[in-house]
């Protein structure tokens, strides 16, 4: 069989496997240990272990459980209430403040926790409520938090990132920087319809903020610098050429423990645990995954699937924004199904090639991929961030936070066409950093 | 979650004493992997200290912490079983009727402990070899490489009992097939748990 019909093969066996409803690091071993045992014989499996381990002994990946319990350690606090607190203290005189601070309060805290369900969880949880008192539609209350929310994965540091440098084998410290400039193009396309949407709905009081007074405003910024002083830090740090990104980490993890011992008062040994506890249950699940896509990979390469793709792309004559058309369509149906880190360690391998040979640049395509998996954690079947935001306000309908979401997918379209249109949006910020890539 | 389909959050063991044991054993199992990252965040913290705050060099540091992480993985992986945390898709499950919902749940749990007892066997042999041949590193540090190895055959040793256990309490009706709550169906909402 020709490498490229055994590599359609591939692909139909592993949607088939995968909507079994095995997990899906599981899965992709069964795929994996299936073709090599077929096209190269039983002893092909010895070499599983040896792959699985190797593909786990890299010390970047540290930074993976490093970021995730940074990113539940402030989760487990209510630093995130405080963040959308104090930002609605300050922007008193913005119209729409409110739905503003809320929006701006899930970029600042995508930043510290990398997480979009903790996002979603952390702003949702005070931020709703209040938007829904003062009058603002449903739809942008749940709507604003679901998107908002997404942001988790696109702004630095984020863990889908994180895979993906190590997937690609290109510079996290880019992909952090790559991030930056999208992520608040995106806040400010969120920002944009949220005010429009509330405006069009008919109560234009709405908009209008509350005063506060200064004492107010002042007495609310100890427990949110601190925060915004690591997050600093961690970006001086990695850009100042002090250490790397799991070094960073480890010291970021630290002082969020620390910080959500000391100002919030997490003495409980027994919330310390849970925070420890989800933040291991989260990283074997997401390492397991990466171990298991380096030994799926392993069986494309060893098939000559990988080569013979890219060979055939680069003889094909199609135009090569069609293509990336056709490669965004794949990750957003993918995206709808799977989570991020599985999409990205799957496609990786297949598409990064595909990618380079058409003359794209990986650093900008890293944030066009992650766009795509945003819209999915908001699009049914399975967008996670709906459900936070269901379990967080039971009462409104899941309809509603759909309907809700739906424009702000389409504010993530717009802002995938701006950067194809414009990539120094994801590539000025990496280049003037951190010098021209070679 | 608010509205899931799934019945249980962690493994069922229906007063059965060697379920019970095997949870707790990969209870444990967790505990340790915890621990192993806290230890990772303590070292690497530490080797910054003495790298940038004393000016000396480390050795064994940046090797020993992604050893440990490895470990914590392999470890972690029946206690992510156990607590049902390993991501999967639910959908064509919860569009099968209940028969066809626990084939197929048979199907998922015999391929998953099948390419366990693979790489359990071969992971033995794995390590076994590096103990025999007394294999280091090759590193300043240079370690003997059956201490990591270890990891291999330990965790998906213990993930491959957690899986027998599932399986068992599924085929014996003590939990439904895959955790979901028998008249759960595709309209449900959260009929997938995710990362990210």
């Amino acid at each position: 069989m020709d490498p490229l019909s055994l590599g359609l093969l591939v692909a139909l066996a592993t949607i088939l496997v995968l909507f079994s409803g095995i997990s899906v690091a599981a899965g992709l071993l069964v795929v994996a240990a299936g073709f090599l045992i077929i096209f190269d014989g039983m002893s092909s499996l010895s070499l599983v272990p040896e792959i699985f381990f190797g593909k786990l002994n890299n010390f970047a990946l540290l930074s993976i459980p490093m970021f995730i319990i940074m990113g539940a350690a402030i989760a487990s606090t209510r630093a995130g209430a405080d963040l959308y607190e104090a930002l609605e203290r300050w922007l008193t005189r913005v119209p729409g403040g409110l739905v503003v601070s809320n929006l701006g309060a899930c970029a600042l805290f995508s930043a510290m926790s990398g997480s979009s369900p903790a996002t979603c969880a952390a702003i949702g949880k005070m931020g709703i409520p209040e938007m829904r008192k003062r009058g603002y539609p449903d739809s942008v209350a749940a709507g604003s938090i679901a998107a908002g929310g997404t942001l988790g994965i696109l702004i630095p540091p984020s863990v889908t990132m994180i895979v993906y440098g190590i997937a690609t084998e290109t510079s996290i410290g880019r992909l952090f920087l790559a991030g930056v400039i999208p992520g608040l193009l995106l806040v400010g396309l969120f920002m944009v319809w949220s005010l429009y949407s509330t405006w069009a709905s008919g109560d234009t009081n709405v908009l209008r903020s509350k005063t506060y007074s200064w004492r107010q405003r002042l007495e609310i910024l100890p427990r949110v610098l601190p925060f915004i002083f690591i997050i600093i830090g961690v970006l001086y740090a990695m850009y100042g050429g002090i250490a790397t990104p799991s070094e960073t980490a480890a010291v970021g993890a630290l002082m969020c423990l620390i910080i959500a011992v000391v100002i919030y008062k997490l003495w409980d040994p027994l919330a310390i645990w849970s925070v420890l506890r989800d933040s291991t249950r989260e990283s074997v699940m997401i390492l397991f995954i990466i171990g298991a896509a380096g030994v799926f990979s392993y069986m494309l390469s060893s098939l000559f699937i990988t080569q013979s793709i890219a060979a055939w792309i680069g003889e094909l004559d199609a135009n090569r924004w069609v293509l990336m058309g056709l490669i965004n369509l794949f990750l957003l149906v993918a995206g709808f199904f799977l989570p991020p880190v599985a999409v990205i360690l799957m496609a990786a391998p297949i598409l990064l090639p595909i990618i380079t040979t058409a003359g794209f640049d990986p650093i900008w395509f890293a944030v066009v991929l992650t766009i795509n998996m945003e819209i999915g954690l908001i699009s049914p079947p399975v967008g996670l961030n709906l459900y936070v935001i269901n379990g967080i306000a039971p009462d409104i309908k899941l309809k509603t936070i759909l309907v809700g979401s739906l424009p702000y997918v389409a504010c993530m379209v717009v802002a995938i066409i701006l950067l194809c249109l414009f990539p120094g949006l994801a590539l000025w910020l990496p280049n003037l950093v951190m010098g021209e890539a070679i | 979650m608010s509205g899931s389909s799934h019945a249980a959050v962690s493994a069922q063991h229906g007063g059965n004493i060697v379920l019970r044991g095997i949870g707790m054993l990969s209870q444990v199992a967790g505990v340790i992997s915890a621990m192993m990252i806290l230890a990772a965040v303590a070292i690497t913290c530490q080797m910054i200290f003495i790298r940038f705050v004393l000016n000396e060099s480390t050795i064994w540091q940046t090797e020993g912490v992604t050893y440990l992480m490895i470990a914590a993985t392999m470890l972690g992986l029946p206690y992510v079983q156990y607590v049902r945390g390993h991501v999967n898709v639910d959908l064509l499950p919860l569009m099968l009727p209940p028969a066809a919902r626990k084939a197929l749940a048979g199907l998922v749990l015999g391929l998953t402990l099948a390419v366990t007892g693979a790489i359990l066997w071969h992971g033995y042999h794995f390590w076994y070899e590096a103990w025999d041949w007394g294999e280091t590193s090759n590193t300043p540090w240079n370690p003997k490489l059956w201490v990591p190895y270890l990891a291999l055959p330990l965790g998906f040793g213990l993930y491959a009992l957690q899986m027998a256990a599932d399986t068992y309490a599924m085929a014996s009706a003590i939990e439904p097939p895959f955790g979901l709550d028998p008249d759960a169906t595709l309209t449900d909402s959260a009929p997938v748990e995710r990362a990210e």
